[in-house]
């Protein structure tokens, strides 16, 4: 009978930590499978590791077995661990789910590694106890602690899942890559590659829908930007597409090295760099390093390649200085077309002005002596400078800029990042749910200021992943946000303090500021508290991982 | 494209078409044409029978004296209406031991001749194709293929045609007498009948008399579906001219005016010449006509061309009265034999301009076609889906746009 009643336990155990392995994948994911990273995430917080109620519930349940140890053949102990187990691993509810886990082969893989060794563990433990000599309730109390902690160790089974599959991941790796390599090479498309902090989907948005008014260009989906991301695009999309005259590859980085390797599996011919900013400030150190990294593109291109520059940020501009390649294209907003041909830059924009029906202002091509009026359906004056880098690119390419400007009035933004919606309430939605980054959250809050109908509410959990700069560029968020929003919600309290230093800094009204803890109770608050004619701005990019 | 990438231009000649020797000789010269440190050269060959080849022999016109399927490194090919392969299919049925490839075409440079390429069913497959093609779109070629239609459109728009009576085959077998009668009513003999499309001397009779003009009924009837009838032009010279351009932005060539022409100009001879001599014949460039009258001639070849919707080159055929300077338009080549390089020539404009030019109005056309809209969302299918399809009717108000 114990035999029976172990094997029992231990199932239940082994169900529940599976079930974990698997809860726990998800996060693993957002974490991009990076151990250490993951890890941190853990330590965060005491219940990601250490869930009480497993815990207390093997307490119980083990106390009690162990209290009942004298009544000789009873099922009752066998009985109260199994509830307890039962009890222990059922799942907690999921919670708020902003990014679903995406059962990817790499990350089955991954999970299948894992759960096969957490089942290895228990198979091996039950048959090590059975061959014990019987000692009843101690048996069922070290088989039920057996079973706590392969149930709390599912995050080291990932970790251990995904070491294990370290040489199966690099080999299937290579092969993708190489078969990615091999897509390129036949159907020998231009290659764009594109970089910048921020504004890299939208301005690759921009530019493939110029391009598309004269050629066919394809851009790396959504934000697609990883080895993977570039390498998934071309062998799901590009092979056997002949027709493509241009393919805009988006280039993240999150390491140095990483844009180095997506340049040498693409090639490009043209770059662009749109900004140097603290995004993701924490993985690099420094604002140099960053830039750094964002320079690997330059290098990668050809002497005869192009490179194209945001001559407004000094970074870049450090980039432009440099002199390589030989054809370079800087853009400005902020000269004036005198000064830009004194300094060599390209193309300017003049005239500037934003309505709610989107940006107006003039193009001028320096050298050519050329002058074009842009009217485009988009939002936010960072944008003035995402177009005008893909004009460079789109003249470069032979368009003129009357077409450009014939195109640029049938741009789409990019979803989710500056779309309105109204809702049936008459409320204006606007969402940004985007990267909320420095350059990024001042133009989505004068877009809010242009709404001067009714109340103008920003609900935001702050900026994330700026590293050093984090206090202060959170502040700052606060006291802009001062100057174009009538009332504020800041979503979560601990990440969004500085938020909130920067408002009252400003003197923003404290009756005005609500300090939530989840996204819903913020809708639930302007469900309830406005009305048709207002406006809310979400400026939120955050992961699950700052929720849990 | 990139500026330091070579286009490849994918030139079409041969064809099943009775101009198909002329075409094998204008796309050598196309081909020859072409500058090719900036240019690679596809050819694409399509026999009498209409099977397609592809190959580096192909662009050796001395390999067309014999079979040349036979030739090592000649092999089928198809270009390919699927937008994604923006080319040519080489091999297409490849077996085990075979592989298909793919050669993508940058531009389509079709030079064939009348049927299946210079009609618009070429052009058609390049639209399919989603590929920018040198020449007129499917309309321009299709409606400058059919003298009747081209007559109808150019007297709409003011271009002088000479009076034409149109005869239906069914017409004319079932009620023949009733037919001389309406030609007679209003037209005077002489008078030409030629079938409305065909694009050489083929079927084309002259008659003077109800007998004649029956005789040369029967033989069009033989040839087309369509019959036209046409008031002859006597004591007319004949002046061409070739026209260049896209849009709004038309160029005329000089004319020129072939020499056979003192006494009285036949038809018959310049069709019995054919296409193929027109490159040999003797010809006085430019035209010996006055200045007023070459810019008056200059000047309804543009406006004609408009009024077609042309692009890229044509020749257009003018008969002149010397005395009165009356002009008549007689024909619109919208892919001229030599693609009139010798006129250009006389611009200052060499075969290798003409060409490059050429590829850039197909690229500007190409573009013009990408600033259209064709993918139309509509949820008229998930809707239909739903409902079942007797509800599609139902359905109106969902916008449709192709």
């Amino acid at each position: 009978m114990p035999t029976l009643s172990i094997w029992l336990l231990l199932g239940v155990w082994l169900i529940g930590a599976w079930l974990r392995i698997y809860r726990q994948a998800r996060f693993y994911q957002i974490e991009e499978y990076k151990s250490g990273r993951y890890l941190r995430w853990l330590s965060q917080s005491r219940r990601r590791w250490q869930p009480q109620r497993p815990i207390i519930a093997w307490g119980i349940s083990s106390a009690l077995a162990a209290l009942m140890r004298e009544a000789p053949d009873s099922f009752l102990p066998v009985v109260i661990v199994i509830i307890g187990g039962i009890f222990a691993v059922w799942p907690p509810p999921m919670g708020e789910v902003k990014k679903r886990f995406v059962r990817t082969s790499r990350a089955m893989r991954i999970v299948v590694t894992g759960t096969v060794a957490a089942t290895i563990v228990i198979v091996g433990a039950s048959i090590l106890l059975n061959n014990l000599p019987d000692i009843s309730a101690l048996q069922l109390i070290v088989s039920g602690l057996i079973g706590l902690i392969v149930f709390l160790a599912a995050p080291l089974w990932l970790i251990l899942g995904n070491i294990l599959m370290t040489p199966v991941d690099a080999f299937l790796r290579q092969r993708f890559i190489a078969q990615a390599k091999a897509v390129l090479d036949e159907v020998r498309p231009t290659v764009i590659g594109l970089t910048g902090s921020y504004g890299k989907t939208t301005t690759k948005n921009i530019l493939a829908h110029l391009l598309n008014g004269r050629y066919r260009a394809y851009p790396t989906p959504k934000s697609y930007n990883t080895t993977m991301g570039v390498c998934i695009a071309i062998n799901r999309d590009l092979a056997q597409d002949y027709s493509v005259d241009y393919f805009i590859a988006e280039m993240g980085a999150y390491v140095e090295g990483e844009i180095a390797e997506i340049c040498d599996l693409v090639n490009p011919q043209i770059g662009i760099i749109i900004e140097v900013g603290p995004q993701h400030l924490e993985r690099f150190g420094s604002l140099e390093n960053i830039a750094k990294a964002k320079y690997e593109l330059i290098q990668a291109l050809p002497p005869d390649g192009v490179g194209v520059f945001n001559w407004d940020n000094p970074h870049v501009r450090q980039m432009y200085e440099q002199g390589y390649p030989q054809t370079r294209l800087a853009v400005s907003k902020r000269l004036s077309p005198e000064e830009a041909k004194k300094q060599g830059v390209r193309f300017v924009a003049a005239n500037i002005t934003e309505t709610l029906e989107g940006l107006n202002f003039a193009i001028i091509d320096t050298e050519a002596g050329e002058e074009a009026f842009i009217q485009a359906p988009l939002l936010g004056e960072h944008n003035v400078t995402n177009l005008l880098l893909a004009t460079a690119v789109a003249v470069h390419a032979g368009m003129r800029l009357a077409e450009v400007a014939f195109r640029a009035r049938t741009l789409q933004p990019a979803e989710s990042r500056l779309v309105r919606q109204v809702t049936a309430q008459g409320i204006t939605i606007i969402n940004d749910a985007y990267s909320a980054n420095p350059v990024g959250v001042v133009g989505a809050l004068r877009v809010l200021g242009l709404h001067q109908q009714g109340r103008r509410l920003l609900i935001t959990p702050g900026m994330v992943e700026l590293g050093d700069l984090h206090e202060q560029e959170n502040r700052k968020l606060g006291q802009v946000a001062a100057q174009y929003a009538t009332d504020v919600i800041l979503v979560g309290s601990k990440q969004t303090q500085p938020v909130a230093e920067g408002l009252r800094d400003a003197g923003f009204p404290e009756a005005r500021l609500h300090i939530v803890e989840t996204l819903q109770e913020a809708v639930r608050w302007y469900e309830q508290n406005l009305a048709t004619g207002d406006t809310v701005l979400f400026l939120n990019d955050l992961p699950d991982t700052y929720h849990n | 494209m990139s500026t330091n990438r070579k286009t490849t231009v994918g030139v079409i000649f041969g064809g099943r078409s009775v101009e198909h020797d002329v075409s094998v000789v204008t796309g050598h010269q196309v081909m020859r044409a072409f500058n090719r440190e900036r240019f690679d050269i596809v050819p694409i060959y399509i026999n009498r029978q209409g099977n397609w080849f592809t190959g580096e022999p192909l662009l050796e016109i001395d390999n067309f004296k014999q079979d040349m399927t036979s030739i090592k490194g000649v092999e089928p090919c198809l270009l390919s209406p699927n937008v994604r392969h923006h080319g040519l299919i080489i091999n297409p049925l490849a077996g085990r031991f075979a592989r298909s490839s793919i050669i993508r075409l940058d531009v389509v440079f079709p030079a064939l001749h009348g049927t299946h390429g210079e009609d618009g069913t070429i052009q058609g497959l390049c639209e399919l194709a989603d590929i920018p093609y040198v020449g007129c779109a499917t309309l321009a070629s299709a409606l400058t293929n059919d003298k009747l239609m081209t007559k109808q459109v150019l007297r709409q728009s003011g271009v002088p045609v000479l009076d034409e009576v149109a005869v239906m085959r069914d017409e004319w077998l079932g009620e023949p007498n009733k037919v001389v009668e309406r030609i007679k009513t209003v037209l005077d003999y002489p008078v030409f009948v030629k079938p409305a499309t065909l694009g050489s001397s083929i079927g084309v009779g002259r008659a003077d008399s109800d007998e004649l003009l029956r005789a040369s009924l029967d033989v069009a009837a033989n040839f087309d579906r369509r019959i036209l009838v046409e008031r002859a032009a006597i004591g007319c010279v004949e002046i061409n001219c070739s026209v260049m351009g896209y849009g709004q932005n038309i160029e005329a060539s000089v004319l020129e005016q072939p020499v056979s022409w003192e006494e009285f100009l036949t038809y018959e001879e310049k069709y019995l010449r054919g296409g193929e001599g027109m490159k040999s014949a003797e010809r006085i460039i430019p035209a010996p006509i006055s200045e007023a009258l070459t810019q008056k001639i200059q000047q309804i070849a543009i406006d004609a061309f408009q009024a077609v919707d042309g692009r890229g080159i044509a020749r257009i055929d003018f008969l002149v009265e010397p005395d009165s300077e009356t002009v008549y338009l007689n024909e619109i080549n919208t892919l001229p034999g030599s693609l009139a390089f010798y006129l250009w020539q006389e611009n200052g404009m060499g075969a290798g301009e003409v060409v490059e030019k050429l590829v850039q109005l197909a690229r500007d056309a190409y573009a013009d076609k990408r600033r259209n809209t064709y993918d139309y969302q509509t949820d008229l299918i998930a809707m239909t889906a739903a409902r079942g399809l007797k509800g599609t009717k139902g359905a109106k108000s969902t916008p449709q746009q192709n």
